[in-house]
């Protein structure tokens, strides 16, 4: 019996054959791919190497595969027409014969979309089965030119895929027959969960007259999480997962103990369908899982072990290796020394002693039944899971601690260094004061020191309670605002931040990281030097362990440009003394308040209030702009027609600023758009709380001119309590058509007007009570909180009104992020 | 028919930055028909860039006109009348308009406004899909009329792939799979059979291989001849 390979053999003599998958490392280690190997060596009889699969860039399957067969196990070299045209894939595969390898697994290949080079232009100038032909020609000594190839000639044992799940389902028989008329020997399912539609597709390739013509392998993967069967079923195409295996892996206590289960199961009914002549493990990220499989079902010890002559430059590539663990001198002696075929020699040598330790070591895992390196896994997962654990104590022992010392009084010794904040302020009652008179103690801005939990659900310590009397009694501090709001930043995120990777230690990345696609375009706001971007993130809000975040959250502070009538005292106490004059009212702003940017509201010119007129807004906007050198966002009153008309003119002012103009709204559209190309702004575009309809306004406003990368989308927010749930909602649907499904009319960054929504609602005018709390902590906590909402619904750049609340919106923002 | 997109202002802005009087010049072919190059737009952009360079404090002069078409050295023929007081032309026409003016005309400074995308039809208001790539040996004949090689993120000749679900492409599931589409048609006609021979790899010479393409007609030309 002539056979080409290890594989052949097995399949030829009749025995059930077990390969698997092998992932190659995203670097140019080799090490990772050896030990890779030898988890796997002896299991299986031959080992896939994917090609830099789902598109995205590994160590080369070619590269890889010599590996493998260095170290005794015979690969099977995937090659994908994603990558190289019928040139560069008839020299690889020259090469690959050339070195020894064998087994050859024909694909199309994952569309670049799909990988982590989206940019890349796709070859496929092939499709697999165009593949298949081509190394049919090659046995045949023909190039796919049809030029003869003098002298050695490819023989490869060819595989190809097949999906028994994609559609359209009947075809699928016709298009296995199709690849196995164009050459192919051998298949390799897709994964198989749905064993009964397997089974169909298996009974249709009989009628066709398949099962004599090709060995099919079914592609086996033990689910490793609930999370990631469901991941598969509802976003891998082409892939069907039964809900009862859905139901299983939810309510399995040991999910990778499950999931092994359940691949051992659908091994064994595989195996008992006709034609079925092996199994193809695809455990991907998870190769200890393949030899706990394999024995489990009972398909170890191997029929046969293979003889596999290792590529001839191999030995040296091992032999460089262990030079290198020498002290250098004595290498540059032996080489200097002997010739070359003694040096390779004294590899062979030396090697063997390593070998044997090895040999011992596999001795060792036999008896045990486990390999070493999944033993020192498995300890250090429970290593990391006992400290997690512990942690986790630690942090109830310290919130009851805190709670029985607010409830009782009582200062409980534990936790003295964590509330280092507490330990400072002696006594405290738990008074409640009306009204207290202010004044602006200078304390230094203390910036957050204590690491921040990322985790959303811990939520900020507020000391609202604290309020002694007198500032002269040091032994009862006075409480300010402004100390409230640091103190949030100093104690109210407690805990040591741990990363997402850290914590889902021992999951597959692709378990809990969704790529996505789309990004989000940055727009530029301002010019010169305080100008800034915002926008930018190609991840939902905070997901910074995905990838890029973007351009960092911006905070507005919004001034009017009348006195304002409506605003509670809290609020007024800050500004009165500027309200009478825009421009040093936007200076206090910027230079006592830091305001990164001004949002100039002209709602003054409202012909439903004043009605005042376009020169009093251009006015107003000229001060602004003589005043401050942050970038300004000019909002009108709201009132279509009337801002043509102001928001025109004052566009003429600042132009030269690169301030944003708007509202532009879908009536407007037009003569604002052309406005805004003209003097090249960014614009709002207002659009109320609906995803097709903010959509609708950026298509017109491009076929206008206006560009996405100079529009902010106003959602039309609500404040906390006053409908933010819709607004919420619609961002993040917006937000995710924009990512996830490559809506690039949405786009666009979010602006939220959040200041004007917030201190119309009735809670912030309410005065202090004892049900309602202290009035002006109740108002800057329902500005921050509705900021910080918005913000993960989304939300980019957000106008807002009271110091504090901006002062308390980055401090979350800074423990977010 | 060819689909265009108009170009960022900033960049129109920047390649006119040297001149002072520039001509934007439209063109009634498609670029018309795809709201991106005709008459209409011609305004908007010489509206839009007046006004920005005012901001500028460079003020620009710019004439505006939209030919017939500018793939035809006859409608370009006056062009240089056109141009007699401008310094240099934006032209809205596709790429073709852009490097006939530029072949045609050496001494004019030419600068395009559009970015030519795609053939493709006018689906419904507001959308334009691409429908064929020119590869230059249509084989649509054998699918039904589908192009594969336009329609396919993969080319595919021996489709569809493995990740076609529910009549959906994969690459992106708001397109159908054009294979699932091909194979019901071929289905209903009963002429499915079609698919069961392998197709051989494409000559794409027609296509990229031998660029810039050319297409003669000696006919014509011997007739232009003799009538010249
Ligand atoms: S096969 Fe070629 S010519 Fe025919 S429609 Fe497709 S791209 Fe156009
Ligand atoms: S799903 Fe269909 S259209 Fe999309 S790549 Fe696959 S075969 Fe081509």
């Amino acid at each position: 019996m002539e056979t080409r390979s290890h594989l052949e053999k097995i399949l030829k003599k009749g025995h059930f054959a077990v390969t698997c998958e092998m992932g190659p490392p995203k670097n140019a280690d080799i090490e990772i791919l050896k030990k890779k190997t030898k988890i796997l060596k002896g299991y299986v009889d031959a080992v896939n190497i994917t090609d830099c699969q789902t598109a995205v860039v590994r160590f080369s399957s070619f590269a890889s595969a010599i590996i493998a067969l260095s170290e005794g196990l015979e690969p099977v070299m995937q090659m994908t027409c994603r990558d190289r045209n019928r040139i560069g894939i008839q020299a690889d595969l020259l090469g690959a014969w050339g070195l020894g390898i064998r087994n050859l697994l024909c694909l199309t290949g994952d569309h670049p979309k799909f990988g982590n080079h989206p940019q890349a232009k796709p070859v496929f100038d092939l499709d697999s089965i165009q593949l298949l032909s081509l190394v049919k020609g090659f046995k045949e000594g023909r190039f796919i030119n049809g030029e003869e190839i003098k002298g050695e000639k490819p023989n490869f044992f060819a595989g190809a895929a097949a999906n028994p799940f994609a559609d359209p389902f009947e075809f699928r028989v016709k298009r296995l027959a199709k690849k196995v008329r164009a050459g192919a020997e051998f298949i390799q399912t897709q994964i198989v969960y749905d064993v009964e539609r397997f089974k169909r597709f298996m009974e249709l390739a009989e009628e066709e007259g398949l099962l004599d013509k090709v060995y099919i392998l079914a592609g086996i993967t033990p689910p490793k999480s609930f999370g990631m069967v469901r991941y598969m079923k509802y976003n891998v195409p082409g892939l069907m997962v039964p809900d009862e295996l859905l139901k299983r892996m939810k309510e399995a206590k040991d999910p990778k103990e499950e999931g092994i289960n359940i691949a051992v199961e659908i091994i064994q009914q595989v195996k008992e369908i006709p034609g079925v002549k092996g199994v193809h493990i695809m455990a991907i990220e998870w190769e200890e899982a393949v030899p706990e499989i394999v024995k489990r079902a009972g398909l170890h010890p191997r029929p046969m072990e293979p003889e596999i002559q290792p590529p001839f430059v191999v030995e040296k590539v091992v032999e460089v290796e262990k030079i290198v663990e020498k002290p250098v001198e004595k290498i540059v002696e032996k080489v200097i020394e002997k010739p070359v075929e003694v040096i390779v020699e004294k590899i062979v040598e030396k090697p063997i002693e390593v070998e044997k330790g090895l040999e011992g070591e596999e001795e060792m895992d036999k008896i045990k039944g486990v390999s070493i390196e999944f033993l020192i896994e498995m300890i250090t997962n429970l290593k990391a899971g006992l400290k997690n654990l512990q942690s986790g104590m630690e942090h109830i022992e310290e919130t009851l601690a805190e709670i029985e010392k607010q409830l009782l009084g009582r200062k409980p010794k534990k936790i003295e260094k964590v509330f280092r904040k507490i330990e400072e302020i002696p006594e405290k009652k738990v008074e409640k004061i009306a009204k207290e008179e202010r004044k602006e103690k200078e304390i230094k801005e203390i910036k957050t020191e204590v690491k921040v939990e990322a985790k959303p659900e811990i939520k900020p310590e507020i000391k609202v309670e604290e309020k002694p009397k007198e500032e002269k009694e040091i032994r009862k501090p006075k409480k300010e605002i402004k100390e409230k709001v640091e103190d949030i930043g100093k104690t109210g995120f407690k805990g040591t931040y741990r990363d997402l990777k850290t914590r889902a230690e021992g999951l597959s990345e692709d378990l809990y990281i969704d790529k996505s696609s789309g990004k989000i375009v940055e727009v530029e706001i301002g010019k010169g030097e305080k100008a800034f971007k915002v926008g930018g993130t190609e991840v939902l809000p905070f997901y910074s362990f995905e990838g890029n975040t973007g351009q960092p959250l911006k905070i507005a502070m919004e001034i009017l440009d009348i006195v304002p009538e409506d605003w509670p005292e809290t609020l007024t106490k800050y500004f009165s003394d500027v309200f009478h004059d825009p421009g040093l009212w936007a200076k206090k702003c910027v230079e006592e308040y830091k305001a990164e940017a001004i949002g100039v509201y002209l709602i003054g010119t409202d012909p439903n209030f004043k009605n005042l007129d376009v020169k009093h807004a251009v006015e107003v906007v000229k001060k602004v702009k003589e005043a401050v050198d942050v970038p300004l966002i000019i909002w009108g009153s709201g009132n279509a027609e009337k801002d043509v008309e102001v928001l025109r003119e004052v566009a003429e002012v600042i132009g030269d600023r690169g301030s944003v103009i708007g509202p532009i709204v879908e009536a407007n559209h037009r003569t604002l758009g052309a406005t805004a190309i003209g003097y090249d702004l960014p614009v709002v575009a207002s659009s109320p709380i609906d995803v097709n309809l903010a959509k609708q306004l950026n298509i017109l406003l491009e076929n206008v001119g206006v560009n996405l990368d100079k529009i902010l989308m106003d959602p039309s927010v609500g404040a906390l309590g006053y409908g933010i749930e819709y607004t919420y909602s619609v961002m993040e649907r917006i937000r995710i058509a924009a990512l996830y499904a490559q809506d690039i009319k949405l786009q666009a960054p979010f602006i939220c007007n959040v200041g004007r929504e917030v201190w119309k609602t009735k809670e912030v005018g309410l005065p202090t009570d004892d049900l309602w709390g202290e009035a002006e902590m109740r108002g800057i906590m329902m500005e921050a909180i509705t900021t910080v909402c918005l913000a993960l619904a989304g939300g980019e750049i957000f106008i807002m009104r009271h110091p504090k609340a901006i002062e308390l919106a980055k401090i979350l923002f800074n423990s977010l992020s | 028919m060819i689909v265009a997109e108009r170009r960022h202002l900033s960049e129109i802005l920047k390649n006119i930055e040297p001149y002072n009087k520039v001509l934007i010049l439209g063109c009634r072919g498609c670029v018309a028909i795809c709201s991106t190059g005709g008459d209409r737009e011609v305004e908007i952009i010489a509206t839009a860039l007046r006004i920005a360079r005012k901001r500028q404090g460079k003020p620009l002069i710019t004439y505006e006109a939209t030919l017939i078409r500018q793939c035809d050295p006859e409608y370009l023929a006056n062009l240089p009348e056109l141009m007699k007081d401008a310094e240099a032309v934006v032209s809205l026409a596709c790429g073709v308009g852009v490097n006939l003016i530029a072949d045609l005309y050496p001494d004019i400074r030419v600068y395009p406004g559009v970015d030519t995308l795609f053939f493709g039809a006018n689906t419904q208001l507001g959308v334009w899909q691409e429908k064929c790539r020119g590869c230059g040996d249509c084989i649509i004949d054998l699918t039904a009329g589908l192009c594969p090689i336009a329609r396919c993120p993969k080319n595919l000749l021996n489709g569809p792939c493995g990740g076609s679900q529910n009549g959906k492409c994969e690459i992106n599931p708001e397109n159908p799979c054009i294979w699932h589409l091909i194979i019901e048609r071929l289905t209903a006609r009963g002429e499915l059979d079609k698919l069961n021979e392998i197709w051989e790899p494409k000559d794409w010479r027609t296509y990229l291989g031998e660029s810039p393409r050319k297409r003669i007609r000696e006919d014509l030309i011997k007739n232009n001849k003799r009538e010249g």
